[in-house]
């Protein structure tokens, strides 16, 4: 390995192993209440015998689905709604002042409402998420239409092609680097509200587990959710990374 | 006709109000739970004249801004830092990378567990969720023009110091207002999932309750005025930034 | 069959008191199949007028007609090629790409024959072996060959460049200048070239059409009437070309300032 890659890689994992090695004897040694905050190799043991129970898959894929569903849901509305406004004037003055009025509010703040008139269940949830995730991808697509640039615009437009082919073979495309930063966005808070409204409604799916037992105060079992989470949580930004990157192949040009 | 189109979407706002309040009040709905739009406004009014929602509104707010001022300063110390020395970037990045994506709602749990449902609980939330687009955003602002600045201020023989005062966080500045921004909004949605789901006080607590009780006017109530504050929020910050910041066109 | 035709054309931008009259009224008859340069300093409105012929922007007075058809839109038959050729080209499709969004529309072909087409144009203008490369590997002086190839590749009866060749280097433009001539000779077309460089308007062109400073008009209409086919050398060594610069370059250097 050479001096190079060394000089890069090794601050950063000294840090991780630094970060880990502390914990774990701040925890042994009792410095921090162990009730509270076991140590990296109690969790990590917990968390393989969760991972090999029969009770592991359900919760994940029960979160999972529900966030992805929202997601997809509020990333195609968000995308369409944005290129309508974007596009056509009129049919922003529509929209924006309707948007600009529910944008404001704190979407965890809606969850009650939500609740208490549509009841509470998986089709609440995923209205929740869907709502949650949609205005960053409105609004960065939106912008995204508004400022390709004149020129490819123009260029479409010398060849002659119609609206529709404008929209999809140049505006889209151009548009999409904003777009993916809107959905970047909207990706973490699916996953933040698909959690919180779990453990509001407290049913099933991580969220609620993770609530349940540090209610039940079996602390092990939490901290190894609440591990699996942040495993989620820094897959999804890597995953979305690598796409962003294959699908935005000319950025950094 | 110019003139119609404008207000195109102020109509469809009040079309869809009259909505609401004519379904509310026609019996159109079934639940129970859907109170006509004027049943809001009147719980709205009540509230601020019995003094219960500045209160909820102030146990709320003075959390949440003591949490973003603790998370906002430490994010733009942090990212000077780290903008400025590239080894303590590498040596940090792995870690702020992985609590970065951790959700919010996540941590707390673990937190109530030392923190309690208190003040405590709510301020770290808060300053944990605020520090890191801050960071990010500083850390930018600093790498982004480094290089020709800090050859500008040799050329000057600045010191180390009055580089850092007079010429980077100038710079950066335009940058860090726009981490301050996403840290305010995200510190207020935080705040209120914290109450949401630890509460003891606060609007988020009070509309959880709201819920419970199955008293919708008061809730939806709550949520107006969230929406309310959440709004002049950024219209302040906006203020501040165009102010501090005159030579730069808001972004 | 008519080509261009412009009768008293105006373009004022912005309203009020801070309106600016950029074109006071041009009129102009184009012939087909000629090559015809638009000279003038920076800022007289060059690039607006060309854009009016072009259908992209529309004029505030006056008649502009293509084909003995009113120009309300991009006429079909006509390309304009921008100077930022490089903002131009869509950076997420490869060379061939490029070229087949002028024609890829139109008839339904298989993405075999599209390539086939395509691959054709590239070749007119230099670029074989190219097709899969990206934009933004190539140099200045190659995107500018794709965005000619592109254009071509909509078989236009007329093309409108607006100062293609301002941003390359002289070498290259040289090369382009020989490229852009040969082409019009043997696809048969129309070119209308908007330039502020005496010497590629002497060299390229068979009429020359002075603008004036804002307010615009056309000052004159000058022939060329040197010698084709030429050459990249020794055209620009003809006594002719020579003494035709020279008259224009005194006329364009001694205007009076801006007002």
């Amino acid at each position: 390995m050479n001096s190079a890659a060394v000089r890069r890689y090794l601050p950063g994992t000294l840090a991780v192993l630094l970060a880990l090695g502390g914990w774990e004897i701040l925890s042994r040694s009792g410095v921090v209440n162990r009730a509270l905050l076991p140590p990296p190799s109690v969790v990590l043991d917990t968390l393989f015998v969760v991972m090999k129970s029969r009770a592991f898959l359900t919760p994940l894929a029960h979160t999972m689905t529900l966030m992805f569903a929202g997601y997809a849901i509020a990333c195609v509305l968000g995308v369409a709604f944005g290129i309508a406004m974007g596009r056509s004037e009129a049919i922003h003055n529509l929209f924006e002042p309707l948007a600009e009025m529910i944008r404001p509010i704190p979407k965890p703040a809606l969850i009650p409402p939500l609740f208490l008139f549509f009841g509470i269940g998986v089709k609440t949830m995923l209205i929740i998420v869907v709502l949650a995730a949609f205005f960053p991808v409105l609004i960065n697509t939106i912008q995204g239409v508004r400022w390709v640039d004149v020129t490819l615009v123009n260029t479409a437009r010398t060849f002659r092609l119609s609206q529709t082919a404008l929209t999809l073979k140049v505006i889209l495309p151009a548009a999409l680097p904003m777009i993916m930063t809107g959905m970047r966005v909207s990706l973490g808070l699916a996953l933040t509200l698909t959690i919180l409204a779990e453990m509001l409604a407290g049913e099933s799916g991580i969220g609620y587990l993770i609530l349940d037992m540090q209610r039940a105060f079996q602390i092990r079992q939490m901290y190894a959710w609440v591990v699996v989470l942040a495993v989620i949580g820094v897959a999804l930004n890597a995953l979305f990374e690598w796409v962003e990157r294959r699908a935005l192949p000319w950025r950094g040009q | 006709m110019k003139k119609l189109l404008a207000i195109s979407g102020l109509v469809l706002v009040a079309f869809l109000l009259l909505l609401w309040e004519a379904s509310a009040r026609l019996g159109w709905m079934e639940s129970s739970n859907w109170p006509p739009f004027s049943a809001v406004l009147i719980a709205m009014w009540d509230g601020v004249k019995s003094g219960e929602f500045p209160l909820l509104v102030g146990e709320t707010l003075s959390l949440m801004l003591i949490g973003y001022v603790a998370g906002c300063a430490a994010g733009v110390v942090m990212g000077l830092l780290l903008g400025l020395s590239s080894l303590l970037n590498r040596f940090f990045s792995p870690l702020i990378e992985t609590f970065r994506p951790i959700p919010i709602a996540a941590i707390v749990p673990p937190l109530i567990l030392f923190l309690g449902v208190d003040a405590a609980l709510k301020i770290f939330v808060v300053a944990f969720s605020a520090f890191f687009p801050v960071l990010i955003n500083t850390l930018g602002g600093v790498r982004d023009r480094s290089e020709v600045l800090r050859q500008t201020a040799r050329t000057f023989r600045l010191s180390p110091l009055a580089t850092l005062w007079k010429i980077v966080l100038p710079s950066a500045l335009p940058a860090i207002f726009a981490g301050l921004r996403t840290s305010l909004g995200i510190a207020l949605v935080v705040t209120i999932i914290a109450e949401m789901i630890a509460g003891s006080s606060g609007i988020g607590y009070f509309i959880v309750q709201a819920q419970y009780a199955m008293q919708p006017a008061p809730m939806y109530a709550g949520v107006v005025w969230l929406a309310i504050v959440g709004y002049l929020l950024n219209r302040l910050i906006l203020k501040i930034e165009r102010y501090s910041l005159p030579w730069h066109g808001a972004s | 069959m008519k080509s261009i035709s412009l009768t008293n054309v105006q373009k004022t931008f912005g309203t009020g008191p801070n309106a600016l009259l950029t074109l006071k009224s041009i009129t102009l008859e184009f012939r087909v199949g000629e090559f015809l340069a638009i000279l003038g300093p920076s800022g007289c409105g060059k690039s607006t007028l060309l854009q009016i012929i072009a259908g992209l922007i529309p004029g505030s007075g006056g008649d502009v007609s293509f084909g003995g058809v009113p120009v309300s839109g991009p006429p079909a038959g006509m390309v304009y090629l921008f100077q930022q050729y490089s903002k131009s080209l869509l950076p997420w499709r490869s060379v061939a790409g490029n070229v087949a969004l002028a024609f890829e529309a139109s008839n339904g072909d298989s993405r075999a024959r599209i390539r086939e087409r395509a691959t054709g144009y590239l070749e007119l203008v230099g670029l074989s072996g190219f097709e899969n490369h990206y934009p933004w590997q190539l140099s200045g002086g190659m995107q500018q060959r794709v965005a000619i190839a592109r254009a071509l590749a909509a078989n236009p009866r007329v093309l409108l460049l607006d100062e293609p060749f301002s941003a390359v280097d002289a070498l290259t433009r040289v090369e382009l200048q020989s490229l852009i001539l040969d082409l019009w000779e043997k696809q048969k077309l129309t070119v209308v070239l908007v330039t502020h460089d005496v010497d590629e308007a002497v060299f390229l062109s068979d009429r020359i059409a002075i603008l004036s400073r804002r307010p615009a008009v056309i000052e004159d209409v000058i022939e060329t009437a040197i010698p084709r086919p030429r050459d990249a050398i020794t055209t620009r060594e003809h006594p002719r070309f020579l003494a035709l610069r020279h008259v224009l370059m005194e006329r364009l250097l001694s205007r009076p300032a801006v007002k």
